[in-house]
């Protein structure tokens, strides 16, 4: 017995490598070739998302409510490691459309990838263009061809405040960033206690919270001409126009008793864990900077618009405003596709979903207006969003735009460097981010 | 297989020289046409049972069987075939059948690879085009490469040291226990259990930080601090004490393992030598040092050789602390290697990285076989 189980063995373990090989050979198959010509109706339209199931679910059943009678069906795939498997899945040829919250890696894993651009798919860039504001289309523009549609944005340009206490120390919120400081000060000399709540600590990715403070400030001093430069490396990371953002950074983290507990300790306190000392009773800060998703971070029973409230980071040479999103990217150019693709993105559908509770998401649509919203922060958010897009001063989030090395990478040491050293490190600070930009 | 099973003589005789190259011939086509044809075989069954409708279970299944059986078959018809062979070349050959899939299995597996990261070190992000010796020069002049080799030196060092160190002292003290052997060295053993990754999370409870008003600290070096009095450290941004802290976790867990291992080798010392040693009048650390390690020497070098490649493999540990490990310095090879191969997208470099690594383990293996051979002869 002993015998033919040690024989069983290593043939055992060759079979598992072969299954491992074929399988690893069936999703590198040639990822769908980009066809620019249609292909059939195949009856379903697959939506592979990062949505929590909860949203993706009310998302489903409205689209299935909205239109009943279609000759195909549309599955709203949530998947809680998106990022992995719409990488696999683009790589194996199996994917339809997906609504991708990582815009920047569209150029690097998806258009090779069998990405189809959006003029193949017979899609009106110039309508695109007018319902989503240009700045983001050209998000996912990759040599000239376009490949994703705008299909959810949310606004990353949030300060927080204890609605309450705000209230009963009779502090009025700021319209532009002399007052914010002057607020700050206000509040340290009232209270005793430091205004702003900052934390930069997100494990691996620690110092991305610290980029979009970086990227609020440069939006917003040096205007969206010179953010793009900046975004696409016309300039370098070290430009006056950059050392001039980061030094304004630097005032608000570095002044004595201005940021609880101290700039040099901000890359070890947790992005989610540092705005609940707000809710302290009196509250041991009274600001935080962040986007739209904290709240969620907030203490329980803590209620929008009486424990908390927030008011857009104000303008400080010109206004600005930042934000993050989503864009769908399609890997099949069939007839059903491509009229899901304009059902989903239609004014009516996007409005539609702002009145599901489920749903946090915003339409990036200047068509959709604030009404459509039945929670007031999104309704708020989107009236701020569209005027912005429209205006041509909203910006995307740059360190999601910029190469991984630096997006992800030396922008967020960087940051996380210049919060422990100080103000003196901040030249050094520049100068290896613009070393660490990848040369082509 | 030292009888032929044929009892033939011919076997056994020197083959003539002709039937040398013959001889040569057909032990290389055995080893390997035999096996390529098995797999082509094998990979139209795959192709067949890669149905992407079927039931998924039932495909693991049959491929099971299919499989399993199937390699069985092969070795079964390929014996066969040898069998089948004039008698003065089978016992020749039969082997090279055996061997054969082997040899293919470790070229596809280890062999391709190696040659495909050293082709690609000097290829550009993409790994398209050749750019020399650019990785390289990047290895060797980044500031954070530069940190990471110097890391990497210091786990290397400071955690085999360490490692095998406490492990020989836990497993010579532990030899004396009258009671509580077990219990004390499962103890010990204990942390080997755990993932790196989760030792490395498990480990917050002590070097957890939250700096005044961000609540109460939840870690235990915190806590002693606060009860002396004093204010609590980010213990992860200590340059360059945090190095220490993080190795600290690799030693807690690997001091088991060298425990263990070297407890065997002490327990394997005859009773005599030691007995011998006491009655000539030697105190029990002369006894330790003159006889117990010069025993277990080999064991402690094999120990040794262990904790050497796992340090320099660490990655899990540093990369899942939640703090920048660039800005705080913490940053090794390994975790230079993933980072700029899986999540900087540049695929020359981390190459070039892997290869660093790939080239610092030689040295340690010649080690490692030298004194295997000195063994050997000393037998």
């Amino acid at each position: 017995m002993r015998k033919l189980r040690k024989m069983l063995i290593f043939p055992a373990v060759l079979m598992l490598i072969a299954v491992g090989c074929t399988s690893e050979e069936g999703d590198g198959g040639d990822g769908g070739d980009g066809a620019a010509n249609q292909e059939e109706n195949t009856g379903t339209v697959n939506v592979l998302n990062a949505m929590e199931p909860e949203e993706a679910d009310a998302v489903q059943a409205l689209w299935e409510e909205t239109y009943p009678d279609l000759d195909y069906t549309v599955d709203f795939e949530a998947s809680a490691d998106f990022e992995e498997q719409a990488q696999i899945r683009a790589a194996g040829g199996t994917l339809d459309v997906i609504l991708l919250p990582q815009v920047g890696t569209i150029a690097g894993n998806y258009v090779p990838n069998g990405a189809v651009s959006l003029e193949d798919l017979g899609i009106d860039i110039d309508a695109l263009n007018a319902q989503m504001s240009e700045s983001f289309v050209a998000v996912g523009e990759v040599d000239g061809q376009h490949y994703g549609i705008p299909s959810n944005i949310n606004l990353k340009s949030m300060v927080w405040y204890p609605k309450d206490d705000f209230d009963a120390a009779g502090y009025t919120v700021p319209t532009t960033f002399d007052e914010l400081n002057d607020l700050a000060v206000q509040i340290e000399g009232d209270q005793g206690v430091p205004a702003w709540c900052v934390g930069f600590e997100s494990g691996g990715a620690t110092g991305w919270p610290a980029t979009d403070w970086m990227e609020d400030i440069m939006l917003r001093t040096a205007g969206p001409d010179v953010y793009d430069q900046w975004v696409k490396h016309e300039i370098p990371f070290n430009d006056p126009a950059v050392a001039n953002a980061a030094t304004i950074f630097g005032d608000v983290m570095f002044k004595q008793g201005n940021v609880l507990g101290g700039a040099d300790q901000t890359p070890a306190i947790a992005f989610g864990d540092a705005p609940t000392p707000m809710f302290d009773d009196p509250p041991g800060c009274w600001l935080h900077r962040q986007a739209s998703f904290i709240n969620a971070f907030f203490p329980e029973g803590t209620e929008a618009g009486v424990d908390y409230d927030w008011f857009p980071f104000p303008p400080i040479d010109q206004e600005g405003i930042l934000y993050g999103g989503e864009m769908a990217v399609t890997f099949r150019n069939a007839p059903e596709v491509v009229d899901f693709l304009n059902k989903f993105i239609s004014d009516d559908f996007q409005c539609a979903m702002g009145g599901e509770t489920a749903s946090s998401r915003i339409s990036p649509s200047a068509g959709v207006g604030p009404d459509c919203y039945v929670n007031s922060i999104l309704a708020d958010s989107s009236a701020i969003l569209t005027e912005a897009t429209q205006a041509g001063t909203g910006r995307f989030d740059a360190s999601d735009l910029m190469p991984a090395a630096v997006g992800s990478g030396s922008f967020w040491t960087g940051m996380v460097t210049y919060m422990q050293n100080g103000p003196d490190s901040l030249t050094g600070v520049l100068d290896d981010i613009e070393a660490s930009w990848p040369t082509e | 297989m030292r009888e032929p099973v044929t009892g033939d003589e011919v076997a056994l005789e020197p083959p003539s020289p002709g039937g040398n190259a013959v001889l040569f011939l057909l032990r290389l086509l055995s080893a390997l046409l035999i096996p390529v044809v098995g797999f082509t075989v094998m990979w139209a069954a795959f192709d067949f049972l890669r149905d992407e409708n079927a039931n998924r279970i039932l495909i693991v299944v049959i491929a099971i069987v299919v499989g399993v059986g199937g390699v069985l078959f092969l070795y079964w018809a390929m014996n066969r075939a040898v069998d089948a062979l004039p008698a003065r070349f089978r016992e020749g050959v039969r082997p090279y059948v055996f061997v054969g899939p082997a040899l293919v299995i470790l070229g596809v597996f280890l062999v391709y690879p190696v040659i495909s990261t050293i082709l690609t070190a000097f290829k550009d992000a993409q790994g398209e085009n050749f750019v020399g010796l650019d990785n390289f020069r990047f290895v060797f002049t980044d500031p954070n490469m530069l940190t990471a080799i110097r890391n990497t030196f210091g786990w290397i060092i400071l955690v085999t040291i360490f490692a095998v160190g406490i492990g020989l002292a836990f497993a010579t003290l532990a030899d004396r226990l009258h009671r509580g052997e077990a219990f004390a060295k499962s103890m010990i053993f204990l942390p080997l259990a755990i993932s790196f990754a989760g030792a490395s999370i498990t480990w917050q409870l002590i070097y957890s930080f939250r700096p005044e008003g961000f609540g109460t600290n939840i870690g235990l070096l915190n806590g002693i601090m606060i009860g002396l009095g004093q204010n609590p450290v980010a213990w992860l941004g200590l340059e360059p004490w945090n190095n220490l802290l993080l190795m600290v976790i690799m030693v807690w867990m690997q001091t088991g393992f060298a425990m263990v291992v070297l407890s065997a080798a002490i327990k394997a010392i005859p009773d005599e030598i030691i007995e011998a040693a006491r009655i000539d009048g030697a105190s029990e650390m002369q006894v330790f040092r003159k006889v117990i390690v010069p025993s277990i020497l080999p064991t402690i070098a094999v120990v040794t050789t262990y904790m050497v490649i796992n340090a320099m493999k660490v990655f899990d540990i540093v990369f899942v602390q939640p703090a920048n490990a660039e800005a705080n310095g913490t940053v090794v090879i390994a975790e230079r290697m993933i980072r700029w191969f899986f999540l900087n997208g540049n695929d020359g470099r981390g190459a070039a990285i892997a290869i660093i690594l790939f080239v610092a383990v030689i040295p340690v293996m010649i080690w490692n076989v030298r004194r295997f051979r000195e063994q050997e002869e000393e037998r």
